[in-house]
């Protein structure tokens, strides 16, 4: 009895060198991969600014609180001027970055649940299930998550009310984030389910059920850690459109003006006619964070992506 | 091409199509704003208006199957009701309005991206790290990454605000000239930026999809085949490689065309361009949900039927996959 317990132990152990070892190597591999390591550095500096922003610039400022003019060019006072409000824009720009980046990562968790859960079981099942899945993310795949969230996200918001918090989060930001996770599932489900086909296949696969594993077993226990890999690398990627469909949802109104994001801060440049007046400080400042922060999701993305997914490592 | 394949690609965009219309329908339902809720809150609606509004509405039906018939066919009659901030105009009128302008955009800005595009990234693919690839790909994937409203707002503050080359926004001049040409060459002033805008963000996909078609075609054996006979390298690109690269993109151009219109939504709100995405940021801001949900329905349906297309001439020009 102990000298089985002994032989887990020391196979468990095994098993995590193995793992460990991979990593490793993993690590190794990424890092010759200049583009996706400079990606990885930016995310990683505007992680710690989302996580801490009171730090660098202190509270969020207000209408009330502003500590500058209306459209006060940069100076010493103010590095990147201020807005209509007279609102300091490395203030705004700053704190954007922890609402843009939490809803961008809380739609992402979503979009994934989903999409992993659908991909799994779809392409484990088969048959019916598995069409009937299919012929539904079909609808989702061809209206694009922008068109769709047009429609559904006003309304919800009107369910919901806006002076509601959950979590934290004012509602019409949860709206959003909500909205962006059901309509760009797709997408995921499709890149697991056609993994999921093939690995289904597999010689291990049928060991697993010829000792008596069920299906739950065998998709938690031997099907779905083949394909954390493809998980981690379309995470990234879902995370950029996100961020990009956050922004785009805001800048025409769906955004929350006491929450502001980068794209809520650009909505309210574009209503106060700052691009008119010439007022760049007000729009170049979320505009260039905006266009970092998905660039370099793209390339860590792609990065990630040539790396750990075996279709594209084909390819080249 | 097979009447099974054509009948079956015919009927995934018909149940598409039926699954939006329902969606309306549900989600017209379901909100706040429906015309007799927002009567009822009105304390001083009679209860004759509050039954006029419902009969006018169909409300005062059983919700199924009479209301969801009813909305079928007054949906395939193009009656989408009246628009509630434009008052004394119904939802066709309101939308017809503003789709020549949006079409004109998205027209003209997909047939510059298309050709600059295509020829860029078929370029920049055939001469796989070359000047041309450096600089393009670097470029198309910034473009990639912008929201085609931070593309815009830009180009106004530059060449409209700050040069005065453009004006910021609008389609024509108040009390513009009256002439043929001079209310063309006015137009084009104002068109400019908006569909340089459109362009610029199309271009940096479509150099992407097409670089990396390219490069797939380029270790196909007939074009090893076609450098063995001594073909010109020039030749061998045109000829051989990119006809044969074009064929997924078709696909891809037609699959982007919903983004392109959300993209264009954008634009048109930073130069208040007169076409549906002013449209839509006003029934936004109003809350007007029956043309909120008119746009929501010509969009999505233009997708699927642009999707249809894109199978039936990908269908054409390849025959393997009329299965």
């Amino acid at each position: 009895m102990s000298a089985v317990a002994a032989g887990t132990a020391s196979l468990r152990a095994q098993r995590w060198r193995i793992r460990l070892a991979g990593m490793r190597s993993f690590a190794s591999r990424y890092a010759r991969r200049a583009d996706g390591m400079v990606g990885l550095i930016v995310l990683v500096l505007f992680g710690v600014l989302a996580l801490f922003p009171e730090l660098f610039v202190g509270p969020l400022e207000t209408a009330t609180t502003a500590t500058g003019n209306a459209f006060d060019p940069p100076s010493a006072a103010h590095v990147f001027g201020a807005d209509d409000l007279g609102r300091d824009m490395l203030n705004l720009t700053v704190h954007g970055a922890r609402i843009s980046m939490t809803i961008g990562l809380m739609a992402t968790v979503i979009t994934l649940v989903f999409g992993v859960a659908i991909g799994l079981i779809s392409g484990y099942a088969g048959g019916k299930l598995d069409n009937a899945l299919m012929r539904i993310s079909d609808f989702f795949l061809v209206l694009p998550t922008f068109v769709l969230a047009l429609i559904l996200a006003p309304v919800l918001i009107d369910i919901v009310g806006v002076d509601v918090q959950i979590l934290g989060i004012r509602a019409t930001l949860m709206v959003i984030i909500v909205v962006i996770g059901i309509t760009s599932w797709a997408a995921t489900a499709r890149i697991i389910r056609s993994q999921v086909l093939s690995l289904k296949e597999r010689m291990f696969v049928d060991r697993a059920r010829v000792i008596g594993a069920g299906p739950g077993r065998i998709i938690m226990g031997h099907i779905l850690p083949n394909v954390v890999n493809l998980i981690v690398a379309n995470a990234v990627l879902t995370f950029a459109s996100a961020v990009l469909t956050e922004t785009t949802l805001s800048f025409i109104g769906l955004g929350d003006p006491f929450q502001p994001s980068w794209g809520q801060i650009l909505n309210s440049a574009q209503e106060s006619g700052a691009p008119g007046l010439g007022a760049w400080w007000v729009i170049a400042p979320p505009a260039a964070c905006v266009v970092l922060v998905v660039l370099c999701f793209t390339l860590v993305g792609n990065a990630l992506d040539d790396l750990l997914n075996p279709k594209s490592q084909v390819r080249r | 091409m097979s009447g099974h394949f054509l009948g079956r690609k015919l009927g995934q965009a018909a149940v598409t199509i039926v699954a939006i219309v329902l969606l309306n329908f549900v989600l017209f339902r379901l909100m706040p704003g429906s015309p007799d809720r927002i009567l009822l809150r009105n304390p001083n609606a009679t209860p004759e208006a509050i039954a006029a509004i419902r009969e006018r509405w169909g409300l005062d039906k059983p919700l199924f199957p009479d209301q969801l018939v009813d909305y079928i066919a007054a949906t395939a009659r193009f009656d989408l009701g009246d628009s509630f901030k434009f008052r004394g105009q119904t939802v066709g009128d309101v939308i017809l309005d503003r789709v020549g302008p949006t079409v004109l955009l998205v027209g003209l800005g997909e047939l510059i991206s298309v050709i600059v595009g295509l020829a860029i990234g078929a370029y920049a693919g055939w001469k796989r790290g070359g000047v041309v690839d450096r600089v393009g790909s670097s470029v198309s994937l910034v473009l990639y990454s912008m929201p085609y409203f931070v593309i815009g707002m830009p180009l106004i503050v530059i060449l409209a605000a700050g040069l005065g080359w453009f004006p910021t926004s609008g389609m024509q001049d108040v009390g513009a000239e009256t002439g043929f040409v001079g209310g063309l060459v006015d137009l084009a002033r104002h068109l400019a930026l908006p569909l340089l805008t459109v362009s610029l963000g199309l271009i940096g996909q479509y150099s992407i999809l097409m670089r990396s078609a390219i490069i797939e075609t380029r270790s196909e054996d007939y074009i090893t085949t076609a450098r063995a006979k001594g073909l010109p390298d020039g030749r061998v690109l045109r000829r051989h490689a990119f006809p044969n690269a074009l064929l997924p993109m078709v696909t891809l151009i037609a699959i982007n065309f919903g983004y392109v219109i959300a993209g264009a939504i954008t634009a048109e709100i930073v130069f208040s361009w007169p076409g549906l995405g002013t449209l839509t940021i006003t029934a936004l801001s109003a809350r007007d949900y029956p043309v909120l949900q008119g746009i929501f329905l010509l969009v999505a349906i233009s997708v699927v039927i642009a999707n249809l297309l894109a199978d039936l001439v990908y269908g054409v020009l390849d025959p393997r996959v009329r299965v």
